[in-house]
């Protein structure tokens, strides 16, 4: 077991490792480039005369294919990291918080190449990849002993349930951190009109379909975390400082697709509601660091 | 100055009407359900952050914030008034868009509108046209095998020299947002439902061997036949159970186990594990010789201030004037070794003997440790410790909500993904017959449907391989760059 153990680390160490870099080069692309061009005068009189113009470029293609490519062993060591610890532990790695961001970092992998391979667009790879690395620095820095694989606690005992819950949540915040980085672009191409960007449209459709996706698994994992309540506890809802913040970004996504769908705002309004949404996002999932309550088990 | 008058041709609604026709306006305003989405997402906040030290961090920052801090943590935010009532108002507006919507939406799937406008087809941000040399009717089937092998549904109507259509799919799916809707009407039935006829008791603790009754109108009661805690080699704790039988009437009708996340059910009611911890079994006679107290105590409902850690409990003889403190050995390794003043070995329990009432000053507390099987005269009473035991803390809930919170689930789920995975799609087309031929031009109802847009440049682009031409399709520019301002907030023509 401990040379699976280690083997998962391993595999997070490289995962780590290739997301990192994998950010910088779609940072590169999406960039873009600045040539800057001299040109030198002479005059009747023999003066001479130099002035600078700067062109702004797209990004170098190969730093985009890079980023993808990084990505995909970004996502496979991820991957190999949650087998092996899964192999170990005869259970999904979704216990504590070095699992359940172990499993984090696989799933904004998967779910950014799957927007990139529909869109065929390289730029969100520039924020997406960014958080992935991000939370690998997180997973590096938690205490070491959270490596070690413990047993379950008895609340945790819930098999199908907890995987399910646990899983579902996992993949709805990876979605919205998709929505996310194309609110921020969206907000940059609007500000800028940076025009390698992808066109607003584009961007808004990402983040709409991204949030179409997010929102029906936050739904499940509220919908399946009160059927393992009601087992548990005996209460399928105990407005538990984990559930209402959940709750609560579940209703800013809402809000989202209300005025999105109702009252046919698009643009910068928008774009605006999801880095909220995803503000919340965030605030949910490191909730176990100030929250009390019934998911403080979450071992932070 | 001259005066116009001018007469209302229309008779004057009753303030009723009028006053009707407001609250309507209200729980049908888009802007009104966002507004109290907002407003509940806000209030969430709050509740959430109370369960947090947010607040008091904030009140360090700026201490002038402490008292606002300190009403904030007194407010329970999810059982106050206004909460209750926003869920009711937005449970309220929810039912009445739903009603407000349905018309519109099912004239949408049964009857569509097939007439179009060439000026709307003019005006359009996205279209596709090419002309046709063959007939009207080649061109007609051509069209509606290309939308029909999509899952369109395809529609014509012949108006004057042109041939209107319209196609659509994924009907059906514009239903989603009623089941979604419905569902969360039912949560909040379900909750109601669930506190009106249900009951949840969180602390039904039952010592070993003994037997509780569990009332709210039941005639149920508990045995605690055996509580087991099993521990894994690095100390953590991997099973709670309790072995019970459960009694009707005095007659027992079911035994089991109660594990966490493994709850027994018996007609309305379910037992969930809780907690569970030690008892101490005592005896207590009077002065008198008359016994006072003879049940198993159990342990960690009461804290003393002498070993906060340590199990204790507390009983109260009224008829004595007198309350019994009883405190166990502080065996938990977790626990501050400095805490434990009182050092008992097992076999050991500490008692106080205190007034009930502080101010009565002729009972002064009296202490004692009491060994196992040894009476001992404590004051005016003689106590006797029998044995430690286990007691388990059960709940004891019956919930009739939940059926109505699991339909209430797969509606909200299937409502979804049916409202987010099978779009409505629709296309708008007129075909002219003229001395040249046939001129189509069509146009996608996909102002913010990107997905929509691409399916349907590449049917256009379909048409144009089908019958042999280029279509002229006009895309939206690279940019994309669409204005975020009011004037784009009117939706699709037939969407509101």
């Amino acid at each position: 077991m401990e040379t699976l153990v280690q083997m998962s680390f391993y595999s997070f160490a490289a995962s780590s490792l290739a997301l990192g870099v994998a950010s910088l080069s779609y940072m590169l692309y999406a960039v873009g480039r600045v040539r800057v061009r001299r040109a030198t005068m002479t005059t009747s009189t023999g003066t001479t005369v130099t002035s600078s113009t700067a062109d702004f470029l797209p990004g170098n293609i190969g730093a985009g294919q890079f980023g993808t490519l990084l990505t995909w062993f970004g996502g496979v060591f991820a991957f190999l990291a949650v087998l092996f610890r899964t192999i170990a532990a005869e259970r999904l790695p979704l216990s504590n918080m070095y699992e359940f961001s172990l499993m984090f970092v696989l799933a904004i992998s998967i779910m950014y190449l799957i927007f990139e391979r529909i869109y065929g667009i390289r730029h969100l790879g520039a924020i997406v990849a960014t958080i992935g690395f991000g939370m690998t620095l997180y997973i590096w820095s938690l205490p070491a002993d959270l490596r070690e694989i413990t047993p379950l606690i008895p609340a945790l005992q819930a098999g199908p349930i907890m995987t399910a819950h646990v899983s579902s949540a996992i993949f709805a915040y990876a979605t919205f951190a998709v929505s996310f980085a194309a609110a921020i672009l969206y907000l940059v191409k609007s500000k800028r009109n940076i025009r390698w960007l992808p066109s607003l449209e584009m961007l808004d459709d990402v983040a709409f379909r991204a949030v179409t996706i997010g929102f029906p698994l936050l739904s499940l994992v509220l919908i399946l975390g009160s059927v393992w309540a009601h087992d548990a506890w005996g209460v399928y809802w105990s407005w538990d400082p984990k559930e209402t913040a959940a709750l609560f970004t579940w209703l800013v996504y809402a809000v989202y697709l209300h005025t999105r769908t109702l009252r046919g705002w698009r643009g910068n309004r928008s774009a605006i509601i999801l880095l909220i949404g995803f503000a919340a996002v965030i605030f949910t999932y490191y909730g176990n660091y100030f929250f009390g309550g019934l998911h403080s088990y979450g071992g932070v | 100055m001259a005066q116009v008058t001018v007469a209302n041709g229309t008779p004057s609604r009753s303030p009723v009407e009028i006053m009707i026709d407001r609250i309507w306006r209200f729980f049908t305003s888009v802007r009104v359900a966002v507004l109290e989405i907002t407003l509940l997402a806000l209030m969430v906040l709050l509740g959430t952050l109370r369960g947090s030290d947010a607040p008091q961090w904030m009140a360090n920052a700026a201490p002038a914030l402490q008292p606002l801090v300190d009403s904030w943590y007194a407010w329970d935010v999810f059982g106050s008034p206004i909460f209750a009532i926003l869920l009711a108002v937005i449970a309220v507006a929810i039912a009445v868009c739903t009603v407000n919507r349905l018309p519109a939406i099912w004239g949408t799937i049964s009857a569509p509108r097939i007439r179009t406008s060439k000026g709307y087809i003019e005006r359009a941000e996205v279209k596709a046209s090419f002309t046709h040399a063959g007939t009207l009717d080649e061109l007609r089937q051509g069209m509606e095998s290309i939308f029909t092998s999509r899952r369109y549904r395809f529609f014509t109507e012949q108006v004057g020299n042109d041939l209107h259509f319209y196609a659509d799919k994924n009907r059906w799916a514009k239903l989603g947002t009623f089941p979604f809707h419905l569902a969360l009407i039912l949560l909040l039935v379900g909750g109601i439902v669930a506190s009106v006829y249900g009951f949840r008791d969180t602390n039904f603790a039952v010592a070993e061997g003994e037997t509780q009754s569990v009332g709210h109108g039941t005639d149920l009661s508990v045995e605690l036949v055996r509580f087991t805690d099993d521990y894994t080699q690095e100390g953590i704790a991997s099973n709670y159970e309790s072995e019970v039988v459960i009694y009707d009437n005095g007659q027992p009708v079911e035994e089991g186990s109660i594990s966490v996340n493994g709850p027994l059910n018996h007609g309305v009611a379910t037992f969930y594990q809780g907690g569970f911890g030690i008892s101490v079994d005592l005896l207590i006679d009077g002065a008198s010789g008359r016994t006072l107290y003879d049940e198993s105590l159990e342990m960690g409902f009461f804290n003393f201030r002498g070993n906060p850690d340590a199990p204790a409990g507390l009983i109260r003889l009224p008829s004595e004037g007198v309350q019994v403190a009883v405190v166990a050995p502080d065996t938990d390794r977790a626990n501050r070794p400095d805490l434990d003043t009182l050092q008992l070995q097992s076999g050991q329990v500490w008692v106080q003997v205190a007034p009930l009432s502080t101010s009565d000053p002729d009972i002064e507390p009296v202490t004692a440790v009491l060994d196992q099987g040894t009476p001992l005269e404590v004051g005016d009473l003689t106590l006797l410790f029998e044995r430690e035991s286990r007691f388990t803390v059960l709940q004891v809930a019956y919930n009739p909500g939940i059926p109505i919170f699991f339909i209430a689930s797969v509606l909200l789920v299937g409502g979804l993904a049916a409202t987010f995975y099978f779009p409505l799609r629709r296309v708008r087309g007129i075909i002219h017959h003229g001395a040249g031929g046939n001129t189509l031009t069509m146009t996608p109802l996909a102002k913010r449907d990107w997905g929509g847009k691409k399916e349907f440049f590449s049917m256009a682009e379909r048409a144009g391989e089908r019958f042999h031409t280029t279509p002229t399709i006009k895309r939206p520019d690279h940019e994309g760059n669409w204005h975020d301002d009011a004037s784009q907030e009117s939706d699709d023509e037939e969407t509101r």
